[in-house]
């Protein structure tokens, strides 16, 4: 349930006596209006989700150690349907280690812009310590713990324990958990730590796993993975210092100042599956209101020093995002969002999603023409919903979140921005979020199937390129075979069915089956489960005279002459997929065909009084999961514009070079 | 230096540019001709993807950075990499300069109509010569390789422990302007060292440098802003060349793309031949002034001379 009018006039209260030196105040708390809970309520239920977790978290941050020292309750209500005896937790903070799975993985292929050969900078160490864990109950059960590796045995990894209790908790009982815990951040790794004064504190706590398809779901942190968890509640009590203005993914609750120069603010979250919180005494906060069909939604958007020509624009886009959403997908059901922008030098805080809470990224120098800060907002926004409420499993089943997130983020950016210039819009020069899927998904094609746990892909080039531009490319393909609408109305179905639930792959694949009344699984089973190459070209497109025996006909009576004209439709790649052909004549008249594209290839002949002009497959670049468009047609008339352009290019760039060497020698 | 030196030396050598302005249309040819064959290989195998297919289409009307990604992805991409065609060119290019600077600087130092062989007779006679200033030029970047390093330590810093990004973002700029002054300083440092050994037929490279250090040394106001005024020139016409073909011109516009960006060249090229006959013409009005006999032994250099088979 979402917090009441009177919460906000008290959190307002208190804010106006909390302030720190700064004139910026904290954000405001997020609470909704007071129409929010109603209008929420008459599309959702309150609570959401099945609340599974419970957990109450009161943490200090020390500034000068970059740590942070907390206890934690968590309340564990056992749906599971068996009674529960071991119980496993993550300890993400604890793969900032090279010896860790993650690291070992990063240094194995990269991740998340760290080269493969990056050296080991102790800046970058983090841990996790859990120095006390004591069950309800049960007393004492610190020396129960035990790190264990489910997915690759590496006993340096301690990115999960498992404590195994006295006695089981029964199906429908609660246990309750006390823990004490140490956080040494890293300097900003991996989505989370420190930079100078900037705090982006992600994946900080004990949490404990999913119990999913009969089992535990507790993975290790992995370069490519992200993370998974129950619903449930959050109640976080920060103490920082008062200089430092706070955000976090939750609504504030309160926030006073304490006599040691700190000041302790009170955030409540529910339904959701995650909490992160940032700091740092430079945020300028610029604030913003939305509102849709669940009410109004506070924007609370925290920028970095110098970054403030971004702020309009994320804000602009978070918006537009919004609006997409609502309009498209379904109802925004919580009161808040936040955009945490990262300083320079945080690049790597940027770019995630909590519920609830984003975070962006630009420069000083962001040209209006690259719409890097707004996609940014509107992908990680997207996760709200393919994430955050849709709450897949991001370790098992990345393309569920990054793959439909890419496909929303590539129809919604359109429609804010433009078709085709959805992600860079200069005169000179043009690229759209769909076709830089693409071109993702053509750089590491048949590599790994989409399904693929996230982090057994062959590179981590590949896990980008099959989970985020094959699976967005996937749908996009899709929309051929189903219609746009279809493909719309089936994700907004899939929404509605299984928000705050963990659905699977298989449940996606059947709602659009469902949606669109047809049977897909010869699709499926080759874009989804395969990995197949999908390419298609005219091998072919060439008209001779009929009778070409007799002699040429004199040009005056040219017009009797018949031709007969071939074209051949050739499947290069292994991926079938029926096609459209067009072919145009000279005489401007047309045949349309259509190929099942079964065999490998198909021999079209037409005799007609005319010549062939050129010969199309799909038409309009449907199939986007096509490897290649540029064999996709082959025209007649040679056009050289295109080479021209380029070889321009070339020569100017040639000559420049060559000037710059004469100018220096 | 005596202020009678000062005036007209930069419209002067504007002038000397026009008059001998052979030099430049070859320069450029040979530029355009070298560039052009860098990447021939790379336009035939780029042309037969894109030559049928309508899908060039998203080059010709505008330019879709995606259909180049898409090339270049392609598992027998037509774009792979020129770079070390390019590069080889651009060295071949280089010799040339080095080669026909010390014909320029005698067409301009002399100021008289040069004979094709008197011409690239004055290019082999200070081949060697420029080729050993190369070495030199090399040993004097040594330096400012170590100032690049420690301006851009200093910028990563500031970029470190700064807040804002500005501080770092100025710093950048302003040791970036530094750089790319010394540069020019360097420069013109060579270049008067180059006519020295034209003009007085130095044949001691080092002994070039040392006078050309000392004339800058006395004189660098006057020569450092002849040399700076029409760098700025250069900077604003291509500044402009560039905002017009990026921001301007219709996406289809080819042929006048193609214009537009050799005319940049040919400005560009003109105006460093401008920075060239003003030192030697600023040169030869110093001699004239301060130096009316040289003090040391003098080899006869092979002063271009009105020929009937002059270039043409
Ligand atoms: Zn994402």
């Amino acid at each position: 349930m979402l917090p009441s009018l009177s919460t906000v006039l008290l959190a307002a209260t208190l804010l106006l006596f909390a302030g720190g030196p700064r004139t910026v105040s904290e954000p405001p708390s997020a609470a909704p209006n007071a129409q929010a809970p109603e209008a929420a309520s008459s599309i959702l239920n309150s609570p959401f989700s099945t609340r599974v977790v419970a957990y109450a978290i009161d943490a200090k941050l020390n500034t000068t150690s970059h740590s942070i020292d907390a206890t934690e309750t968590l309340v564990y209500k056992n749906l599971t349907g068996q009674p529960q005896q071991a119980f496993p937790f993550h300890l993400y903070m604890n793969a900032f280690q090279p010896q860790s799975t993650l690291m070992t993985e990063v240094r194995m292929s990269g991740a998340r812009g760290v080269g493969a050969d990056s050296g080991w900078n102790e800046k970058n160490h983090g841990s996790i310590t859990v120095t006390k864990l004591e069950v309800e109950g049960a007393g004492d059960l610190t020396d129960k713990m035990q790190f264990i590796q489910p997915d690759d045995h590496n006993t340096n990894d301690r990115t999960v324990f498992q404590v195994t209790l006295p006695k089981p908790v029964a199906p429908g009982a609660s246990v309750e958990f006390h823990m004490t815990f140490h956080d040494q951040l890293p300097e900003v790794l991996y989505r989370t730590g420190y930079k100078r004064d900037f705090y982006m504190i992600g994946q900080w706590f004990p949490k404990v796993g999913v119990w999913w398809k009969n089992a535990w779901n507790c993975h290790q942190f992995h370069a490519d993975s992200e993370f998974f968890a129950d619903f449930g509640t959050f109640d976080v009590n920060l103490t920082v210092p008062q200089t430092e203005i706070l955000g976090a993914g939750g609504d504030l609750i309160s926030s006073a100042n304490n006599s040691d120069g700190t000041k302790s603010a009170k955030f409540h979250s529910e339904d959701v599956h995650d909490f992160s919180w940032t700091a740092s005494p430079d945020y300028t906060i610029v604030e913003d209101t939305w509102t849709g069909s669940a009410g109004p939604v506070k924007l609370h958007v925290l920028m970095s020093p110098g970054h403030m020509k971004s702020a309009p624009r994320y804000a602009q886009a978070l918006k537009g995002t919004l609006a997409w959403y609502d309009k498209n997908i379904g109802p925004y059901p919580y009161d808040r969002v936040t955009v945490v922008d990262p300083p320079h030098g945080a690049f790597n805080a940027g770019g995630m999603e909590y519920p609830t809470l984003i975070t962006a990224g630009t420069t000083w120098y962001m040209p209006t023409g690259v719409l890097a800060p707004e996609d940014v907002v509107n992908h990680e926004f997207g996760h709200q919903y393919w994430y955050g409420m849709v709450a897949t499993n991001e370790f098992e089943d990345a393309w569920l979140d990054e793959g439909i997130n890419s496909y929303v983020e590539a129809k919604s950016m359109a429609a804010l921005y433009g078709e085709n210039a959805s992600i860079i819009n200069f005169p000179f020069a043009t690229a759209s979020e769909a076709q830089l899927l693409r071109i993702e998904y053509i750089s590491m094609p048949d590599t790994d199937p989409i399904t693929r746990f996230s982090w057994n892909f062959i590179s981590d080039n590949a896990y980008g390129g099959v989970t985020y531009g094959k699976t967005g490319t996937v749908l996009l393909t899709l929309e051929k075979v189903v219609g746009e609408d279809t493909m719309l109305a089936a994700l907004h179905e899939y929404f509605l069915r299984y928000r705050f639930k963990h659905p699977t792959g298989e449940d996606f694949l059947k709602t659009i089956e469902d949606v669109s009344h047809q049977d897909l699984k010869w699709y499926f089973d080759q874009a989804v489960y395969g990995t197949n190459i999908l390419d298609y070209d005219i091998w072919e497109a060439h008209s001779d005279r009929l009778k070409w025996w007799e002699k040429e006909i004199s040009r005056k009576k040219t017009t009797d002459e018949i031709y007969r004209t071939y074209v051949i439709v050739h499947r290069k790649g292994d991926f079938i997929f029926p096609v459209d052909v067009v072919v145009k004549f000279e005489d401007g008249t047309t045949a349309a065909e259509h190929w099942d594209g079964r065999d490998r290839w198909v021999r079209y002949t037409y005799d007609r009084k005319t010549k062939v002009a050129s010969a199309q497959i799909d038409p309009g670049n449907k199939v986007r999961l096509d490897r290649n468009f540029f064999n996709n047609s082959y025209i007649v008339q040679e056009d050289n514009r295109a080479t021209h352009k380029l070889e321009n290019m070339w020569v100017f760039a040639s000559e420049w070079i060559s000037q710059f060497l004469a100018w220096v020698s | 230096m005596p202020s009678a030196v000062r005036p007209k030396t930069f419209i002067s050598g504007a002038g000397l540019v026009w008059r001998w302005q052979r030099i430049l249309w070859w320069i450029f040819i040979v530029n355009l001709v070298l560039a052009h064959f860098a990447i021939r290989g790379l336009v035939d195998r780029v042309s037969p993807a894109l030559a049928h297919s309508s899908a060039s289409e998203r080059l010709v009307n505008g330019y879709d950075l995606t259909a180049v990604m898409e090339l270049a992805v392609q598992p027998d991409s037509p774009l792979e990499t020129p770079g070390p065609v390019v590069f080889h060119y651009s060295v071949v290019f280089a010799v040339f300069m080095i080669f026909s600077t010390g014909g320029t600087l005698a067409t301009y130092v002399f100021d008289t109509k040069p004979s094709t062989t008197a011409f690239f007779e004055a290019c082999g006679h200070h081949f060697w010569r420029f080729v050993r200033l190369l070495g030199y030029m090399a040993l004097a970047f040594i330096p400012m390789g170590i100032l690049i390093a420690i301006c851009s330590a200093i910028h990563h810093s500031i970029d470190d422990k700064s807040n804002s990004p500005y501080p770092a973002a100025y710093f950048s700029g302003a040791s970036s302007l530094l750089i790319l002054l010394l540069l020019m300083v360097l420069r013109l440092w060579f270049d008067m060292a180059q006519v020295i050994a034209v003009a007085d037929d130095e044949t001691r490279m080092h002994r070039a440098l040392r006078r050309a250090a000392s004339l800058l040394k006395h004189n660098f106001g006057s020569l450092f802003w002849l040399y700076l005024r029409i760098s700025l020139l250069a900077w604003i016409f291509c500044g402009l060349g560039l905002y017009l073909w990026m921001y301007q011109l219709s996406p289809w516009s080819i042929t006048t793309a193609f214009l537009l960006t050799q005319l940049m060249l040919i400005f560009w090229i003109a105006t460093r031949l401008w920075q060239r006959a003003s030192e030697a013409l600023w040169y030869r009005q110093y001699q004239a002034v301060m130096v009316p006999e040289p003090a040391y032994p003098r080899s006869p250099a092979p002063a271009p001379v009105p020929y009937s088979t002059a270039m043409n």
